[in-house]
């Protein structure tokens, strides 16, 4: 670990840096593209926090569909099932299979809900927070980011079972509505941990600081 | 190994600035194997491998080579009652299609196939050009198509689906896994080395280096 105090270490911005998003090339302030890449240059990604928000309650508005709507329609001998998301996951709990059903509630509930409040969360916090837990909500942020795509986990398994099972008349598996509903909940709330800013926490800390 | 330094601070050419924190580092004096990581918020910044591009033309061209196996066998089927259902990878996309889901159908397709195989050939172009020594105009735009793209591959996840589906449907029948699903599964291993061995800040010193002979 470094032996040097924070306060000591220098960053990007107050030496009139910025940092390219894409390549990492440190450019002057004054270039509006990255010499290197031709990237558009910003020292903070640009209105950050109202992006991510509006994206974040466009995502608590889209999953709303995806929970009440079918993910699923299982045609058993033509009578045709519907199951939402929540159904599937007490179906598997009725059929003993506990593991399984912990993974899809996981995957589709938790991860979903939990990325959204932690997001909201960070949002918040990069005024009001407590300046002594920026590294902590910086770990945050990168937990929200790594884990985004894992939420696609129950879209594929639609898909798989659409596309494995289809034994004409006997056993038919459809898409329902709920599916598209819910990749849009996992894109949107990706696209909102891609357009917060975590240098924005830390700004914070270092203007308090003086 | 973590390495903090002040004194070099303004030569950007060797400089960092980390993308969590905006801490500036110095990361010239990396030895192979090493890697820098931000000493304020933890975040991981570079690691330096002398044969780090050769590594990557290994890794990319299996998992082109497994991506084509996936591609053209049957990846699984499906036994019940006497009636058999066998699917292929892209008809895990075309179906979808056919049930009167485009956007769905175009989604799967684009994460589980296009995207990974996009970036796959746009890596072996881009390293075999590396590896070489010379320089084209056309490697900046590669190099940026190609770390735009990452974020939107969804390889490993598909596969946590395939289990999650087997054991979903493995009390009801007979499930049989094809050639296509034992490459996915190795390709999907693959393509994460692939991606995570072509270090951003490596990647792009190497291509300016290139551009400066």
């Amino acid at each position: 670990m470094s032996d040097l105090p924070d306060e000591a270490q220098l960053t990007a911005a107050s030496l009139n840096f910025a940092s390219c998003h894409l390549c990492l090339k440190l450019v002057h302030v004054d270039q509006h593209f990255c010499t290197r890449c031709g990237s558009t240059m910003h020292l903070r990604k640009t209105r950050s926090i109202e992006r991510t928000l509006a994206l974040l309650f466009t995502a608590c508005v889209v999953y709303i569909p995806a929970n009440i709507l079918p993910i699923m329609i299982t045609d058993q001998l033509g009578q045709p099932i519907e199951s939402t998301i929540i159904g599937g996951v007490v179906l598997l709990i009725n059929m003993d299979s506990i593991a399984i059903a912990a993974v899809i509630f996981f995957a589709s509930v938790m991860i979903p809900v939990s990325k959204l409040a932690m997001m909201f969360y960070l949002c918040w916090s990069v005024h009001m927070g407590p300046p002594a837990t920026v590294r902590q909500r910086t770990v945050l942020y990168r937990i929200t980011e790594f884990i985004g795509k894992w939420s696609m986990i129950d879209v594929f398994v639609v898909a798989i079972l659409v596309a494995l099972i289809n034994l004409s008349n006997l056993l038919v598996i459809r898409p329902g509505a709920a599916a598209v509903a819910f990749a849009g909940v996992v894109i949107i709330s990706m696209l909102a941990a891609e357009s917060f800013d975590p240098r924005l926490m830390w700004d914070q800390r270092e203007n308090n600081n003086e | 190994m973590h390495i903090t330094s002040r004194n070099k601070v303004h030569q950007p050419s060797v400089c960092l600035a980390c993308p969590s924190c905006d801490l500036m580092f110095n990361v010239a004096e990396l030895k192979d194997g090493e890697t820098a990581s931000c000493s304020r918020c933890g975040h991981f910044l570079t690691k330096y491998r002398a044969d780090q591009f050769e590594r990557v033309l290994a890794f990319a061209s299996s998992a082109l080579i497994l991506l084509i196996l996936a591609c053209s066998y049957p990846f699984m089927s499906f036994k019940a009652s006497g009636l058999e259902s066998m699917m292929t990878l892209p008809q895990t996309a075309s179906n979808l299609w056919n049930y009167g889901m485009p956007f769905l159908s175009f989604l799967v397709g684009a994460f589980i196939i296009f995207v990974p195989a996009l970036i796959i050939c746009l890596i072996l172009l881009l390293v075999v050009a590396l590896v070489s020594g010379r320089s084209y105009h056309w490697l900046r735009p590669v190099a940026r198509l190609i770390y735009t793209l990452q974020t939107w591959s969804m390889a490993e996840v598909f596969f946590i689906g395939v289990l999650v589906s087997l054991v979903k449907i493995g009390h009801m029948a007979t499930v049989v896994m094809g050639v296509s699903f034992w490459a996915y599964a190795a390709f999907s291993l693959f393509f994460t080395l692939t991606v995570s061995g072509l270090d951003r800040a490596q990647c792009w010193n190497r291509i300016e280096a290139l551009s400066q002979q």
